[in-house]
């Protein structure tokens, strides 16, 4: 029971200090940072889903972002769809999509379902590129509605500044963070976990593997679509970038730096590395290169070779070993 | 007392290679059935081919009176035929206790939509808190006697155990047939003791057995009948004190040849 009032505890105080960030730090740049560290954590949770749990290597997440900031863009836009029903819009046809996607990986495994994954999201972005009637092609879709205002009695909420919106994208990171706890510690969790460590084994106890993999791909897109209307609203343009390869690298870099197959290692991984790529992109105006790529690439090589866990495997050691001591 | 598992001209190509040739054989009800051969008999695939891994390229399968031929192996598992693997494949980043009540979730034959509905909103799914799953569980690491390792990942396992665990997991599918390959590869004489005497207590449960060995004081303590394998053929049947006597068996493991003498 101490250890459940523990837990209780630490939760309300991460929600405590999530809540009042925005009250010591009132730059709007800042702000921008920290909206931006939770879409990309929405979207490593996500992808961490099939490639931590599941052992699916998925190279194409970024294409359900892009599906979802589509989606929820063009509704509000052409049908005055409410931006609120939108995100959950832009999920559920992400998680169409999702689906699609799940039925090679019933054939393929290893490198080529990841090759498939990456054709599968290059498509969709020259699809977004040439479909120039609804998406306006390589110029984006911009003037993106901002979330409708809440009204609660004489107080009006307003989603203009980033300091607002933030606090929109930490209920849809506890929103996701909640979902893909209670999955991953069910039933069907145990069973992904079962697919991804030996595939025959799982199947020699009953376990269908292909009806687990479609199911899994779906919910995964789901939350990477959700990220994507998020953007959408938040960015107030879309373009077909968001599909682009290195959206799912970067998810992918903060996932293995964050610790695979684990709850905090994709939150740890994309929060520190979403800010670290800001602090070099002042760097790259001096030194003219692209060095945001050159070290991702690094840290991952570095991850692989040296802690195969992630940051919370360094912590884990860590903590294991403070303990030791005393 | 009738069959219950037939298999009728069972034949496995690989390529050129016929691996499985022609076999046909049954196992009674409450038998254990040893299956020998030298290496590369076709033993495992024969097993494979039982187990639903791999469809056999003619023959037939019957379990129970029904035609599995064609059953994919999550199928052939749901049906009542439980196996464990020449080399073991638990799963290696999931606690003993987890890896055996993997094998319990879909006893309920439930579907992956249906489980991710329960874990929202049946909290008696989360699995630490369901008590009557981890009784069961619990129960058989007992039985099988690792639950001293209940809450280890069972990658850290050792080997030995493992193979127990496997065992554990396969039980956990409450199976009418189950099949070993190999169950004493790799285990020291004091392990294999121990592991005959858990397969003649899973048998005393009522469960048949058809089980791959090769060290002969296994084997030869708790088999009913005896089958044996050579490139792929039957070569004989029956009690394993004739069996073992049969000049065809002593040629095919001395072999015919002289070189294999020395």
């Amino acid at each position: 029971m101490s250890a459940r009032l523990r837990n209780i505890l630490l939760w309300i105080v991460a929600l405590a200090v999530l809540i009042l960030i925005p009250f010591v730090v009132e730059d709007r740049y800042f702000m921008h940072i920290a909206v931006m560290a939770g879409i990309f954590t929405i979207l490593t949770l996500s992808w961490n889903l099939l490639a931590g749990y599941t052992g699916q290597l998925n190279l194409g997440h970024a294409a359900f972002y892009g599906i979802g900031a589509y989606t929820s863009a063009i509704l509000a836009m052409q049908t005055g769809l409410s931006p609120w029903l939108g995100l959950f819009a832009g999920g559920l046809v992400a998680a169409v999509f999702g689906l699609m996607l799940g039925f090679p990986a019933l054939r393929l495994s290893g490198p080529y379902l990841a090759i498939t994954t990456i054709g599968f999201a290059e498509i969709l972005r020259l699809v977004a590129m040439n479909w120039v009637d609804l998406t306006r092609g390589s110029l984006g879709l911009s003037g993106v509605p901002l979330l409708t205002p809440i009204k609660i009695g004489d107080f009006t909420m307003q989603f203009y500044f980033e300091r607002d919106y933030y606090y929109v994208v930490v209920a849809g990171v506890l929103f996701t963070l909640f979902c893909i706890r209670r999955l991953i510690g069910s039933e069907f969790g145990v069973t992904l976990q079962a697919m991804r460590d030996d595939e025959a084994g799982a199947q020699s106890i009953g376990i269908n593997p292909s009806s687990y993999k479609l199911a899994v791909f779906t919910i995964s897109a789901f939350f990477a679509g959700f990220a994507g209307g998020l953007f959408a609203h938040f960015a107030r343009l879309v373009s077909p970038e968001l599909l682009a390869l290195h959206n799912t690298f970067d998810i992918l870099t903060m996932a293995m730096i964050g610790g695979l197959g684990t709850i905090a290692g994709p939150i740890l991984g994309a929060v520190s590395l979403t800010i670290l790529s800001e602090a070099l992109r002042s760097m790259e105006e001096v030194l003219k290169i692209d060095i945001r790529l050159i070290v991702y690439g690094l840290l991952l090589i570095l991850t692989i070779l040296f802690m195969r866990e992630g940051l919370v495997g360094v912590i884990k050691n860590v903590w294991a070993r403070v303990k030791g001591d005393r | 007392m009738g069959a219950i598992l037939t298999t009728d001209r069972l034949t496995k190509n690989f390529g050129g290679l016929t691996a499985v040739n022609d076999v046909s054989f049954s196992l009674e009800q409450g038998e254990i059935l040893g299956l020998i051969g030298p290496n590369g008999a076709g033993k495992t695939t024969l097993i494979n081919l039982i187990s639903g891994a791999f469809p056999p390229s003619k023959g037939t399968i019957t379990f129970e009176g029904r035609d599995i031929t064609r059953d994919k192996a999550h199928t052939v598992n749901t049906l009542g035929i439980a196996r464990t693997f020449q080399v073991v494949r638990i799963f290696s980043r999931l606690t003993a206790l987890e890896n055996v009540l993997a094998a319990m979730v879909d006893r309920k034959h439930k579907g992956p939509w249906s489980l991710v509905w329960d874990s929202f909103f049946r909290r008696a799914c989360a699995l630490t808190e369901d008590k009557e799953s981890c009784a069961t569980a619990d129960s058989l690491l007992d039985f099988v006697g690792i639950s001293k390792y209940r809450d280890e990942q069972a990658g850290n396992m050792p080997y030995a155990l493992t193979k127990r665990l496997e065992i554990a997991r396969a039980l956990a599918t409450q199976p009418k047939l189950l099949l070993l390959d190999e169950p004493s590869s790799g285990l020291n004489p004091a392990e294999l003791t121990g592991q005959i005497d858990l397969i003649q207590k899973i048998n005393a449960q009522g469960t048949s057995i058809l089980i791959i060995e090769h060290v002969m004081k296994v084997i030869m303590g708790i088999s009913h009948r005896l089958i044996v394998l050579h490139y792929g053929e039957k070569i004989a049947e029956g009690e394993p004190e004739k069996v073992y006597n049969d000049p065809l068996v002593v040629e095919a493991y001395l072999g015919g040849d002289s070189d294999a003498q020395h």
